[in-house]
């Protein structure tokens, strides 16, 4: 590098020229600032002109074919009162100076040289020649207060830095008040979140707050809702923005909505006329011409939501404190939107625990403790239920010293209502009595006053009822669409399987059931079951079936045991086919034996 | 280049950058990936001294920000200098980085 100052008629003059290398450059503009520096150029100015002089410089090398780095580069400056003229030969094959400089896509890491130099100078202009290059770049420095009377260079300086120190002070009273502005709001409404206001509400005022302090006109908040990969409105600046949900997909595309696609990127995307956003997209449609950017919001890996924040009036982009401020309060927020639903999963949780305890006593409190007996005949009930408490449950009401009324139902449905229609039905059946030896008619009558709540809350009911008369030695069954009554005979080849038509209850509101009749031979046996024992799996997942079912029961003839008997050998039957899985729905039965 | 790298949990610590310029932006690119340990997501680059920042400086920091992509991570610079506060401005840089001030 070679250096000779001097003075042109222009102004003062330094030239220099450097070798074709990038290590070259910093220090021939260092002497440059040196230069203007001396020249009393303002600080501001200084750094303007020594970027974009080494973007010059770096561009000139960065062209120079093998043959050219041989020779060297030369910069000219001259400065006088009114402007500084910055210029540099070149001996490349040079470039097409573009009329107006685009900033390439962020994302991209080159491009960026001639857009700075347009920016940070007044004016500039590339004269390219045969072997030879010029850049030519002025920066005009600010008009001389006063005459044209030159005040002592001291005092000048001394102005000079006054009005820098000045601008600084507030700059710096803006960039404070904003983040005094950000951090009181957040403080506020840290504090309100205490008293428990919704957060929709919370999030309306935090947001309207964060335009206010960003001079921005609108906002859209979209949240993910729970077990969804959708973006949806939660809550907007004004009522148009309320707009269509957004499907999130797996993959990024490229044609989608903004959020979507920054969602996808969990990347900022900003938007302005230069890069303006699609025009199908809902937040153009509802929002034409806007500038702004949209801000995804995580929880850990989990996608939380979409904060868009939009000027329609002002044409000033954000500056960078205005989009710190935007993320403090989407960040703040989405610990907001995550607390709140960590606590909501605990109140449910405990809702749900609460809900199974209770409806676990109402059905327990159905089960009788001790079950009626017949002379000669026994009678044994079991029931198991799975976790999520169902609504089985038998009964046997005694009629008279020779009768009795068995019944077994399946409420289809979970937790405390289907535990309450459990009740309910059991005491209609024995608020009855008239009916007990007329099982179809009893069923009708339950059906037609229990239809219009059971169908309010599309749920129903199987249900079988069977009157036993030992006298008589016959049972009369019918059957709101229940597994059928299954009688084994000592002897007998097969199992009789009594289904006697019937619709569930609460499926129609006047619907015929019919009785059967069976005689009872000696020492038969009589099961009632519901279909949680037949559709029971084992760890491989094969059914207990109807099958295994009937086959056990016609081998329990051939020995005599009592009610009793037989109900603990089928629950163990049904434990041992069962290990090591967990139990899916309730299992219940009712056991006759003579 | 002499440059400050520290490992910090997830984050690579950078500091003492004093200029990042068209003749130092590959090597400090290259010095900086080469320090990423497997568990880096995050680069802090501090540039609180740094003096002169160029468009190749830019560039070096926009690969690494890529880089940090790829690692689910982000690139956040700590504490600009006002000149090089203004020239992420001027280039709309703002919008990529997170920029912290303490």
């Amino acid at each position: 590098m070679s250096e000779s100052p001097g003075k042109s008629s222009r102004g003062v003059a330094l030239r220099l020229s450097l070798a074709c290398d990038l290590t070259e450059v910093r220090p021939a503009i260092l002497a440059v600032r040196g230069f203007l520096a001396e020249q009393g150029l303002a600080a501001k100015d200084l750094t303007k002109c020594e970027l974009a002089l080494a973007e010059a410089c770096n561009n000139a090398i960065n062209h120079a074919a093998d043959g050219a780095k041989s020779k060297a580069i030369e910069i000219e400056v001259i400065c006088n009162a009114a402007k500084v003229e910055l210029r540099v030969n070149d001996h490349t094959p040079g470039f097409d100076w573009p009329q107006r400089v685009q900033l390439p896509d962020s994302e991209s890491e080159r491009g960026r040289g001639l857009y700075l130099i347009q920016s940070l100078m007044d004016s500039s202009l590339y004269f390219r020649g045969a072997g030879e290059n010029s850049l030519w770049m002025c920066k005009n420095r600010p008009s001389q207060t006063g005459s044209l009377t030159l005040p002592p260079a001291n005092l000048e300086e001394l102005d000079r830095r006054l009005a820098e120190s000045e601008q600084i002070i507030s700059d710096m009273a803006e960039e404070l008040s904003s983040c005094y502005e950000s951090l009181s709001a957040i403080f506020r409404f840290s504090a309100e979140q205490g008293k428990s206001i919704g957060l929709e509400n919370f999030s309306r005022r935090l947001l309207s707050d964060l335009l206010r302090i960003t001079a921005a006109d609108w906002f859209v908040l979209r949240l993910v809702p729970k077990e969804q990969s959708r973006l949806v409105v939660f809550t907007a600046s004004e009522p148009g923005l309320d707009l269509e949900p957004l499907e999130v997909p797996h993959s990024a595309g490229l044609a989608r909505p903004v959020e979507v696609r920054a969602a996808l990127n969990r990347q900022d995307i900003w938007f302005d006329q230069q890069k303006a956003l699609e025009g199908d997209d809902p937040l153009q449609r509802a929002k034409p011409d806007s500038l702004g950017l949209v801000h995804p919001f995580y929880f850990g890996d989990t996608l939380i939501g979409a904060l868009t924040v939009g000027k329609t009036i002002s044409r000033v982009p954000f500056s960078a404190a205005q989009t710190n401020v935007v993320h403090t309060f989407a960040d703040f927020l989405a610990i907001q939107i995550v607390n709140a639903r960590f606590q909501e999963e605990r109140v449910n949780n405990l809702l749900v625990a609460r809900d199974l305890q209770i409806a676990k006593n109402i059905q327990r409190s159905l089960l009788m403790k001790t079950v009626p007996q017949l002379p000669g005949f026994g009678l044994a009930g079991y029931c198991e239920s799975a976790r999520q408490v169902g609504g089985d449950f038998y009964d046997a009401v005694k009629l008279s010293d020779h009768a009795l009324l068995l019944i077994i139902a399946d409420v289809m449905g979970k937790g405390i209502p289907a535990a309450m229609f459990a009740a309910i039905l059991r005491s209609l059946l024995r608020a009855l009595p008239e009916l007990t030896n007329q099982p179809s008619e009893l069923l009708s009558r339950v059906n037609r006053l229990l239809f219009d709540e059971l169908s309010e809350v599309d749920m129903f009911i199987t249900a079988q009822l069977v009157y036993v008369d030992i006298r008589k030695r016959r049972l009369i069954t019918a059957s709101a669409g229940h597994c059928p009554l299954l009688l084994a005979v000592r002897g007998d080849a097969e199992v009789k399987m009594l289904s006697p038509e019937g619709m569930p209850l609460g499926i129609l509101p006047d619907t015929p059931f019919t009785d059967e009749t069976a005689e009872l031979p000696r020492n038969c046996r009589v099961l009632l079951y519901t279909d949680g024992l037949t559709e029971a799996r084992n760890a491989r997942g094969d059914l207990f079936g109807q099958e295994r079912l009937l086959e056990w029961l016609k081998e329990t003839t051939t020995r005599p045991r009592k009610a009793e008997e037989l109900k603990d050998e089928l629950a163990a039957e049904l434990a041992k086919f069962q290990a090591n899985t967990s139990l899916k729905d309730d299992q219940t039965f009712l056991i006759m034996a003579e | 280049m002499k440059i400050k790298v520290q490992v910090l949990g997830d984050t690579l610590s950078i500091e003492g950058v004093k200029e990042l310029s068209a003749a130092n932006a590959n090597s400090f690119r290259d010095q900086v990936r080469g320090a990423l340990a497997e568990r880096s997501k995050n680069i802090d680059v501090d540039l609180s001294q740094t003096i002169f920042l160029d468009s190749c400086g830019l560039g070096a920091l926009i690969s690494l920000h890529k880089t940090a992509c790829t690692r689910n991570g982000t690139v956040r610079l700590l504490n600009p200098t006002a000149p090089v506060e203004q020239i992420l401005e001027l280039t709309r840089l703002h919008r990529v980085f997170e920029i912290v001030k303490k």
